[in-house]
């Protein structure tokens, strides 16, 4: 009896298949290889990144993303980017799913449906606190539904944009208008360059009636009215979202004040109090031709030759913008052009 | 020369004890995923024994709930020295998605107890977990035992 | 005597307290305490938008994870009113189905080795890690997969990999009934597991049990069956047993497994082609959607104002399971062994239960204190 278990034991061990998967046995190659659709942590180029903050605002998990910016050097900027806590990450992809830059900053594993239709950031704004404009009322901080989302620090009302969920609340509960503003966070681009139309266009339109206001006395104002239908088509072959091409009209002439200089080349006596002053070095003397020159490229529009110049050369006008009725198709631009309240006089 | 002989045989028999103190479920069945064939974990001198008791390595998951806060230093004492404690998934470290307003975590395990090594991820990968225990068990627990008390 | 086991255990793979009534080697009745995982997970989802609360509801459970973002999904299409286009629908099934196979072989393997059979639970390991391997191959992550977006899914499935899910499950087909067949005939198996822990079906209705553990009392009761896809597209059945007991149970749910490999080759065999998402705008509105977890019903209610989640509330099944495990399974058990196993054989998911709503005698809502108790002593 007991020999025919020790045989049956033989046998049973001494079969084919025990004996080849006894010699071939090794770890198994899969331990160690990941499937290449695997989602690793997120890299990061950093030369791509705009500093929109759409990945902090997507991200899940608290602690897994920071937009840090490195120590300007002397040749350039500091560069803002984002870092991944590998310790707070949960490798879901979202950052890299609605990171706007073309190519991508963030990157993570294989994710096919990155495609622009798809690309739904959680927030379309980014909301910013005005501090020249903000009165410190502190209605927006009882406002906000969110705890610690609108903090004082410093005497200043902030946003603290790792927790603003961005509802837009305090946008609503604002008394003063413009103090809080509502950043589209995407089209960074674009909406720049819609800007640049704008303000451009605008002062075009203000130095071609250089002649009336060259006029004005010190109490008097000049208006008139600018059809922006030729703004907007420019608008929207750039941007095809009319939300946001409004949002930025209005932004601009709520903001903006844009300072005239007007050069009278007759009055000049060649004196070169101005030349010196300038700082950008707009200004130069020509030698041969005994010419002063302007050049409205360099200019700041900093006042400082029209208040050096004692003959009355330059001018110095301030404008104001007005859009009224707030919309696209039947708004017009209102223009208010004063002269400016500085002191004249070299001393 | 007792010391070396000790030396090799912590390295080569490791208790572990898994801890999971408020997560969700994901690390505790990669590190079950571990003893599977595929990984075997018992290949490398290593034994899951979820006794504190008899554990020469805490893995520890979760990110600290309420009960949690006493327990796990009365859990660390329980443990035999030499002991290392692994941190495995983003919830010991960070305390992950639940760290935030409205939660009731107290994360990060490194407040109560000392935490030897870590394995961030979320979960991480069988793969991943077996590479940071090998790298850090053996050779922490042999040190921590060379100590003087 | 009162037996305390647990939080942590050698029995238990995660954080909860049994507390067994005995009298000498039997054990009378039970208490489960509960508490040692909760992390609020509903209260942090609320407030968030609705594209980020899909990761966090991943984060309910670890292992049926994948169920929760579908369902979460599915609740704020139905907000909106639409469905995702159908090839979606199929690569969603098909992750639902890899994700029930998976949890199932994991259920399976802590029944075994609670039951102390380490052979088993070894060979059901073994069995699982093809499985992951699928699902890691097809999501890209293991087990938190991040897959589910409100709209559809997030990659699309290309031919190699709906090859190489085919070929896994045909070779897990090939050799599954041998395993399944050491399981129902084992002699040793049988008395440890036959007539241990049973619930009638008047208790398992009474008590609420959903899922394998509904259904292995005889109560025919499955939410697939109401689900869109499921109901249009596939052939299958209930599984269903009548016996109650753990014997039952477990193999209830090595039958689900067959039933789940024969909707993947439907899938894989079926799946039509288009585009795997849309994009879906939400409105302000309530919804509530059910769907069928690994253990049972899983009910999501949630409540929106178009960006943010205002409220969400998550039930999931295993509350109910467990709960039923105290009140009925755990009644004059023979042995303390088998009672830590028939609490195995529930397959009890404690992350997916701690969300529980804490109310004073009046009804009202109170804070978490972090030392609430389902008690169940008579």
């Amino acid at each position: 009896m007991p020999m025919s278990s020790v045989i049956w034991y033989l046998y049973e061990f001494a079969r084919k298949s025990w004996a080849e998967s006894f010699a071939i046995a090794k770890t198994n190659a899969e331990i160690v290889e990941t499937p290449e659709r695997f989602r690793d942590f997120p890299q990061v180029f950093p030369e791509y990144c705009i500093a929109c903050g759409a990945c902090i605002a997507a991200c899940p998990a608290p602690h897994a993303i920071k937009l840090i910016r490195s120590e300007d050097n002397t040749e350039e900027e500091g560069r803002t980017y984002p870092v991944i806590n590998n310790r707070g990450c949960i490798r879901c992809g979202f950052c890299a799913e609605v990171c706007p830059t073309d190519p991508k900053t963030l990157t993570c594993g294989e994710n096919h449906l990155i495609r622009e239709d798809f690309t739904i950031l959680p927030t379309e704004k980014m909301f910013v606190i005005d501090d020249y404009l903000c009165i410190r009322c502190k209605k927006c901080v009882k406002a906000c539904q969110v705890e610690g989302a609108i903090v004082e620090e410093d005497n200043k009302i902030v946003i603290d944009q790792s927790k603003c969920i961005a509802c837009g609340d305090c946008l609503d509960s604002c008394p003063v208008k413009g103090a809080i503003k509502g950043i589209y966070i995407d089209h960074v681009q674009e909406q720049k360059d819609i800007i640049k139309i704008i303000v451009n266009s605008l002062e075009e339109s203000i130095e071609a009636k250089r002649d009336d206001i060259s006029h004005l006395l010190d109490d008097e104002v000049y208006r008139f009215d600018f059809d922006i239908g030729d703004l907007v088509d420019r608008a929207r072959s750039i941007l095809s979202d009319d939300d946001i091409i409004l949002d930025i009209f209005q932004k601009i002439t709520d903001r903006l004040k844009l300072r005239i200089v007007t050069w009278d080349d007759e009055k000049c006596n060649r004196c070169q109090l101005c030349v010196n002053e300038c700082p950008s070095g707009a200004i130069t003397y020509n030698e041969e031709e005994d010419v002063v020159i302007r050049d409205a490229e360099k200019c700041l529009r900093c006042s400082i030759c029209y208040q050096t110049c004692p003959f009355g050369v330059a001018g110095y006008y301030v404008a104001r913008f007005l859009l009224d009725p707030l919309s696209l198709d039947t708004g017009v631009i209102h223009v208010t052009v004063k002269p400016s309240q500085l002191p004249i006089g070299a001393d | 020369m007792l010391d070396a002989l000790k030396d090799v045989v912590r390295k080569s028999s490791i208790h572990v004890c898994l801890i999971n103190t408020g997560g969700c479920n994901g690390c505790d069945i990669e590190v079950v995923a571990l003893l599977s064939p595929r990984y075997d974990l018992e290949q490398y001198g290593i034994y899951v024994h979820n006794n504190p008791r008899e554990a020469d390595v805490l893995l520890i998951t979760g990110a600290v709930c309420e009960q949690w806060k006493e327990n796990l230093q009365r859990i660390y004492s329980k443990a035999p020295e030499p002991k290392v404690v692994v941190a495995i998934g983003n919830c010991p470290l960070t305390g992950d998605v639940f760290n935030q307003e409205g939660s009731s975590v107290y994360a990060p395990v490194s407040d109560f107890i000392p935490v030897d090594a870590e394995i961030p991820g979320c979960p991480p990968r069988p793969a991943e977990i077996l590479a940071a225990i090998l790298a850090v068990g053996p050779d922490a627990i042999a040190a921590k035992g060379r100590e003087k008390p | 005597m009162i037996l305390p086991i647990g939080p942590i255990h050698p029995g238990l793979k995660e954080p909860v307290r049994l507390k067994l009534k005995t009298q000498g080697e039997k054990v009378i009745n039970a208490e489960i305490d509960f508490g040692y995982v909760h992390r609020g997970i509903e209260r942090v989802i609320e407030g968030k938008t609705w594209q980020k609360g899909i990761y966090l509801s991943e984060r309910v459970c670890g292992i049926c994870s994948y169920i929760h973002t579908q369902t979460f999904a599915e609740t704020f299409e139905k907000i909106a009113g639409e469905r995702v286009p159908l090839r979606a629908q199929y690569l969603r099934s098909l992750t639902n189905e890899l994700d029930r196979i998976q949890s199932h072989f994991i259920a399976n393997s802590t029944y075994f080795k609670a039951i102390e059979h380490e052979t088993l639970f070894m060979y059901m390991l073994h069995l699982r890690e093809p499985i992951m391997d699928a699902i890691e191959l097809l999501t890209g992550n293991r087990v938190n997969m991040g897959w589910n977006v409100v709209g559809g899914v997030r990659m699309d499935a290309e031919e190699k990999h709906l090859n190489s899910i085919y070929q896994i499950i045909t070779n897990l087909e090939k050799e599954y009934d041998k395993y399944v067949e050491m399981f129902e005939e084992g002699p040793l198996l049988a008395l440890r597991s036959k007539d241990v822990g049973k619930m009638s079906k008047k208790d398992a209705i009474k008590g609420r049990a959903v899922g394998p553990i509904g259904r292995g009392s005889g109560l025919k009761h499955d939410v697939r069956e109401e689900h869109h896809t499921y109901k249009d597209e596939f052939d299958w059945k209930v599984i269903w047993r009548k016996e109650g007991d753990n014997f039952a149970r477990t193999m209830n749910r090595f039958d689900e497994i067959t039933e789940s490999i024969k909707i993947i080759k439907q899938i894989i065999e079926n799946i039509p082609s288009g585009d795997v998402r849309k994009k879906i705008t939400i409105p302000a509105g309530y919804a509530d959607w059910r769907n069928e977890a690994p253990r049972g019903e899983l009910a999501y209610m949630a409540e929106t104002n178009g960006n943010l989640i205002q409220n969400i509330s998550i039930r999931t099944p295993s509350i109910m399971n467990i709960d039923v495990c105290g009140k009925y399974m755990l009644q004059d058990v023979a042995t303390v062994a088998d009672a830590v196993a028939t609490y195995a054989s529930v397959d009890p998911c404690v992350a997916c239960a701690e969300r529980v709503i804490i109310l004073n005698e009046k009804g009202e809502k109170t804070e978490f204190d972090g030392l609430h108790k389902v008690k169940y002593l008579q």
